[in-house]
């Protein structure tokens, strides 16, 4: 790639994605850092995460959210002891708002444990009430005008859709209802796209209005939010914010509003970032071709964090 | 030893149908993967770390590779499970580039 004519760190928290247990079990029972966030999240949970996480099922459990806070933050503080990094921006686009919400400073770990758990069993709720016919479909190499194209057939034949989150400038989330998705993932691929994972629940639609508010009101309104110490890019609109009323909007937003990345994107290239480290294991935002061309992305991951280190032994050793 | 005699003949054939351009196009999406481990045309290719993103990244690779396009049911992520469903997608399910 080419190098950045901008000197900037910014860290990016990722947006979730299955992670097996397996994967980051050695990390989680070794890091130090790990260890010091699970003991507060079982002090919290009043449960140990790990057992919990160990024998849940699907991809997205209540567990496994919590995990994966959890090891995001423990790795973004590895980073910074081990790799010396000292970000001037964060970014956490969907899910990954929650890990930077803390990073930040404007919640307490503590309050994010609760928020995470909370949050997973209000959507949970929500969902198996609401809107059952919904799902989530990616698809990539679609650009601009080949989606609209897309969509427009789809309004003409009286269709919901939604963007539900612009990935690249070719890679989309949209929310459609289930029983088209065959029909469509068959035109997505006829216009040279291709249909990628669909997800049910379904996310960040205008639809979803009501969980929002929701969560506002009996989950949010009972968090200690404070001014953030590093500005967060918001997901939806790449503004920076600097109170934590904002960060609190922003992820309030998320539940309603499109995530639109390549607009992060280029806030954080305005803001002169040129390297952004990512801070837990990323499947989808900094691994794309408009990101990777854009800034030096360096993944910092179990696997990275737990590579053995050389130890050079002192010289008198075998004298 | 058995399973090793195993990966060998099962690299024997698969590969003597592949060209040389085609694995070394695939391995560098494969991070689970050793350098100096044989690929194997049933090679479980999630498994050895081929994500969505890395397959429509392998997609475009391939493309430019063999100066093809991916078109209708070549582009089905199921096509990315091993080496031979690819290898027989590229053969069998794209077009010339224009």
């Amino acid at each position: 790639m080419e190098t950045p004519d901008r000197h900037g760190t910014a860290i990016v928290f990722p947006g979730m994605g299955p992670t097996p247990f397996a994967n980051v079990a050695k990390f989680m029972l070794i890091n130090a850092h790990a260890r010091e966030l699970l003991a507060t999240a079982d002090e919290v949970l009043g449960y140990r995460l790990t057992d919990r996480y160990q024998s849940a099922a699907g991809d997205y459990s209540p567990a496994g959210q919590l995990a994966f806070v959890v090891n995001c933050l423990a790795m973004a503080r590895w980073a910074e002891d081990v790799l010396g990094i000292r970000p001037r921006l964060v970014a956490g686009p969907s899910f990954g708002g929650r890990a930077a919400a803390v990073y930040s400073g404007v919640l307490g770990f503590a309050d994010a444990v609760v928020m995470t758990a909370r949050l997973a069993d209000m959507m949970d709720e929500y969902f198996a009430a609401e809107h059952p016919e919904l799902v989530t479909q990616s698809m990539a190499r679609l650009p601009e005008a080949k989606l609209a194209e897309l969509r427009a057939e789809l309004d003409g034949q009286g269709e919901f859709n939604d963007l539900a989150c612009q990935v690249d400038d070719d890679f989309v989330m949209l929310t459609v209802r289930e029983g088209i998705l065959e029909d469509l993932q068959r035109r997505i691929r006829s216009l040279g796209g291709m249909p990628l994972y669909t997800m049910k629940p379904p996310m960040h639609s205008h639809l979803f209005a009501a969980l929002g508010e929701r969560v506002d009101a009996e989950l949010f309104a009972g968090l200690t939010w404070s001014d953030p110490a590093l500005p967060v890019v918001a997901d939806q609109d790449g503004r920076l914010l600097t109170t934590g009323d904002e960060v609190r909007r922003m992820l309030v937003d998320g539940f309603t509003r499109t995530v639109r990345w390549p607009v992060v994107r280029a806030a954080l290239a305005a803001q002169d970032i040129g390297t952004l480290h990512v801070a837990g294991e990323d499947r989808l935002f900094t691994r794309v071709t408009g990101t990777t061309r854009a800034f030096l992305v360096v993944p910092v991951t179990p696997q990275l964090v737990m590579r053995p280190v050389r130890r050079q032994l002192p010289s008198t050793v075998n004298a | 030893m058995s399973e090793m005699n195993s990966a060998a003949v099962k690299t024997g054939q698969t590969t003597s149908e592949w060209d040389p351009p085609f694995e070394a196009t695939i391995r560098p999406y494969l991070p689970f993967l050793s350098p100096d481990s044989p690929l194997t045309g049933d090679a479980d290719l999630p498994d050895l770390g081929l994500d969505s993103v890395g397959s429509v990244e392998l997609l475009a690779a391939l493309e430019t590779a063999y100066g093809v396009r991916f078109k209708d049911d070549a582009l089905k992520l199921e096509n990315f499970a091993s080496p031979d469903l690819i290898w027989r997608t590229l053969q069998e399910k794209t077009e010339p580039d224009d």
